[in-house]
């Protein structure tokens, strides 16, 4: 990785001092046990979602969302063409960049992208393509830049609705729009939209627990055509429980779909209004 | 990946193949092609192994090194994957052209062995935020013929069954700084233990069917294609979608369910293959790329 | 870095047994990838080699749009080592893109564009991709014999065996004069006598056919280590040409071996002894 010229990092020793406070909370010998959640939440109620498009000035679209303390800003730029294209291509290309922002997470983030931002970018380009008309914009490139201010717990499934809702709002032609949700799974538990500790928790498994499920699961889909745009599953889950999460993540991303339809319309409508 | 060029003739040849259950070289869907593997012939690393499925060649070379845990983690040790798209494949992998294939097949792999269940990293541990052994897999892609995810999940497996740690006969704080001992033998050594370690699968979806072990041109029909990792005792440890096309959310169950049933009967055939090898002990002669 | 502590052995051997002008043991591999145009592998003892050719084909990248060679084909030459090769123990950070690797693509250019006709392919690329898969001394030298095969697996027509050779002169003081075969210079050194005190010269050849005159053009040339004196120049390099013969002798079977097998029987069936 080159040398950072420009900024002054911490020592390179250094270590966040979390890990050696609440060392008996951290334990994995510790069943945990998520019959009440610590925001008062039931197991299968998602966060309040908040959204607002066209907040950066210089984009042609962005928007922002806040789910629960997860908020994440994403711009959308103009199409521009690709210079070092030998060759036309009857598709134009979508170009995602993930990233947190180095004070968003428990433990601080360089500005360089590592490898899972880089995964996570390369998920957010593969969901967002089967709901953006690629063919309406050849030899075309569409930048979609995600930064998560705050990563409360599925920062991935708010990132990809607010870069959904940012196309639409860049007036790229779209066939739909994009929901996603998250679930954790622990033992019997299916916790809807986890907080960043529930997610901690989701991914580690107690001592002695052979056959227990533990994992995250992120489902993207396109709620108006009844399509799964994207699985990300990460864990040990077997088949039944995966599909009761996919099934319970489906039903979800449906009944997401009208708070990002409501927040374009009213937009239209405000910007209809003033031009009166 | 490589420069194959179809025509769309050719592709609705492959489709109307797959929708009758009869692929270009006379496969069924639910078919592997036949897969040469050889374990431990690299003798500088502490663990190797080579796979050929059709056009598909992957090398894995493993490393094992003494480190110092990570703070936060003092009773574990450290596994890391690193992935080379070696230019001998194609012309487009040369200098930086493989790094994206490459970074996506590490994280496929960083994803399958991040859980407990299938690889327990307090095995490493050798002294508690003191020393750790450190395992590198490098995994080298020198061909592509198709189905890359299947494979090096498949050769890293076996790499990793086939690796031997050197015995520590001593380890002790001396006065706070770690004393390390190893066996004098060179071929004292622990082996892992790899009964759970995942297998990956790869479920292409061309047209309203989906196939495993899909060939490079079978790939370039199918609009979306389902990568999991399945352990052995029936859990499945990491799922991502590639491709730029949807499924329907049957699919994706129907899907899941028959990489379920492959992924186990491919793990017990890998085993069984492996077993057998190491029966023939050390006299086994090593052919490496000769044959 | 491994200390030598007798490389002078009683007898003249070396610590692995050989003799002063002895070459390790050669086994060679041709057409080993379906997909590239031309493949070869190559083990020199312990050093391990896959080269693979792909081409001619039109220039692609930041070679193609420099239109100054439209006469002459372009020779794009790669060096990288897997991570695992480096048979010392360490493990490689980066494959290829160090200083060394850059320095060896370029030689190993060199050395290619010596043999193959350029003239014959105008505006078109010839891609020589080497990858080290173990390294035990002389992987230049190995990679060169590797690319000649690749390059003749790939059907393109060649002047003459590009054959690469190493020659070690091990500044050992205390050598008794009596035995002194050693002492000028020992063939193709693995990498712990290349690690010794002294100087490695490569050379890349192109050998004469005939076995009787041990000369022939030296194409690429390159040392490596301590300083070498001018007057011990001419017997290193009769030594190494020597090597070079014997090499081409075993390529040149190793070839002839392969091309029998894959084709039909026929008038141009070639007798093998």
């Amino acid at each position: 990785m080159p040398v950072d010229q420009r900024r002054i990092n911490g020592p390179e020793v250094s270590v966040p001092y979390h890990i050696y406070s609440d060392f008996d909370e951290k334990s994995d010998k510790v069943k945990h046990d998520f019959s009440k959640r610590s925001d008062k939440r039931t197991n299968s109620e998602m966060r309040k979602i908040f959204l607002k498009i066209g907040i950066v000035s210089q984009a042609k679209g962005s928007a922002y969302i806040e789910m629960g303390n997860t908020k994440v800003v994403c711009s959308v730029f103009d199409p521009r063409e690709l210079s070092n294209k030998n060759g036309y291509c009857t598709q134009g290309e979508i170009y995602c960049e993930f990233k947190f922002a180095p004070f968003s997470c428990q433990k601080r983030k360089i500005h360089q992208q590592n490898a899972e931002e880089k995964q996570y970018s390369l998920i957010l380009q593969r969901t967002l393509e089967p709901a953006v008309c690629l063919h309406e914009f050849p030899n075309f490139q569409v930048d979609v830049y995600v930064m998560v201010l705050d990563n409360a717990g599925s920062s991935l499934a708010a990132a990809i609705m607010a870069a959904s809702t940012a196309l639409a709002n860049a007036g790229v032609p779209m066939f739909g729009l994009v929901t996603a949700s998250t679930i954790g799974i622990y033992g019997n538990h299916y916790l809807m939209d986890p907080t960043d500790t529930e997610e901690a928790i989701c991914n580690t498994q107690p001592d002695k627990e052979d056959d227990f499920n533990h994992g995250i699961i992120t489902l993207a889909s396109l709620p108006q055509h009844n399509q799964i745009s994207e699985v990300f599953l990460i864990g040990s889950i077997d088949t039944n429980t995966i599909k009761q999460a996919t099934e319970m993540l489906t039903a979800a991303n449906k009944d997401i779909c009208p708070v990002l339809q409501q927040c374009l319309v009213k937009t239209i409508m405000k910007l209809h209004n003033e031009k009166k | 990946m490589a420069e194959t060029v179809l025509s769309s003739g050719e592709k609705i040849f492959i489709l109307h193949g797959i929708d009758a259950d009869f692929r270009n070289d006379g496969r069924r869907r639910c078919e592997y092609r036949s897969m040469e593997i050889e374990t431990k012939l690299m003798p500088q690393t502490h663990g190797s192994a080579r796979l050929h499925i059709g056009n598909t060649d992957i090398l894995v070379g493993i490393k094992v090194e003494l480190d110092v845990p990570h703070a936060d983690k003092p009773n574990e040790g450290k596994l890391e994957f690193f992935v080379d798209c070696s230019a001998t494949a194609t012309p487009a992998f040369e200098g930086k052209g493989g790094d994206d294939l490459a970074t996506e097949i590490s994280n496929v792999l960083t994803a399958a062995y991040q859980t407990r269940n299938a690889f327990d990293l307090k095995t490493l541990c050798i002294l508690p935020h003191k020393k750790c052994w450190k395992i590198y897999v490098d995994v080298l892609i020198l061909q592509c013929g198709g189905n890359l995810f299947d494979a090096v999940g498949i050769a890293v497996k076996a790499a990793l069954n086939s690796t031997e740690i050197p015995k520590i006969t001593a380890a002790t704080l001396d006065g706070g700084e770690p004393d390390i001992e190893l066996s004098d033998d060179s071929y004292d050594c622990i082996q892992l233990d790899t009964s759970n370690y995942p297998i990956i699968i790869t479920l292409c979806k061309i047209g309203d069917n989906y196939i495993v072990d899909p060939t490079l041109e079978e790939e370039m029909c199918s609009t979306s294609s389902i990568v999991m990792s399945m352990l052995p005792n029936g859990k499945i440890s990491s799922v991502v979608k590639l491709g730029y096309g949807s499924i329907q959310f049957n699919t994706f169950t129907k899907m899941l369910q028959m990489g379920e049933i492959i992924g186990l009967r491919l793990n017990k055939t890998l085993m069984d293959v492996l077993k057998e090898e190491n029966q023939f002990g050390r006299q086994r002669r090593i052919f490496g790329f000769l044959k | 870095m491994i200390e030598a502590e007798n490389i002078e052995d009683q007898n003249g051997l070396r610590p692995d047994g050989r003799r002063a002008l002895e070459l390790r043991q050669i086994r060679v591999k041709m057409g080993v990838f379906g997909q590239a145009d031309g493949s070869a592998y190559i083990e020199q003892g312990n050093t391990k080699i896959l080269v693979t050719v792909y081409g001619p084909h039109q220039p692609r990248g930041s070679t193609g749009r420099n239109t100054s060679n439209i006469s002459k084909g372009i020779v794009n030459c790669q060096y990288s080592m897997a991570v695992f090769s480096l048979s010392s123990g360490e493990r490689k950070r980066k494959p290829r893109g160090d200083r060394k690797s850059q320095e060896r693509s370029l030689q190993l250019k060199h050395a290619m564009e010596a043999i193959i006709h350029l003239e014959i392919y105008p505006r078109s690329q010839i891609d020589i991709y080497v990858e080290a898969l173990q390294v035990d001394g002389s992987e230049y030298c190995a990679s060169v014999n590797g690319a000649t095969l690749a390059l003749i697996d790939a059907g393109i027509p060649i002047k003459n065996y590009a054959i690469g050779c190493t020659v070690t002169l091990i500044n050992n003081p205390s050598l008794e004069d009596e035995d002194n075969t050693l002492e000028k210079g020992v063939l193709d050194a693995n990498y712990v006598e290349e690690c010794t005190p002294g100087v490695t010269l490569s050379v890349v050849a192109l050998p004469n056919n005939d076995s009787t005159s041990k000369d022939g053009l030296i194409v690429v040339a390159q040392g490596a280590g301590q300083r070498l004196h001018l007057s011990q120049f001419e017997s290193l390099k009769a030594r190494v040409l020597y090597g070079c013969q014997d090499i081409r002798s075993i390529l040149d079977h190793a070839v002839r071996e392969y091309l029998t097998e894959q084709s039909l029987p026929s008038l141009f069936h070639v007798a093998l002894n």
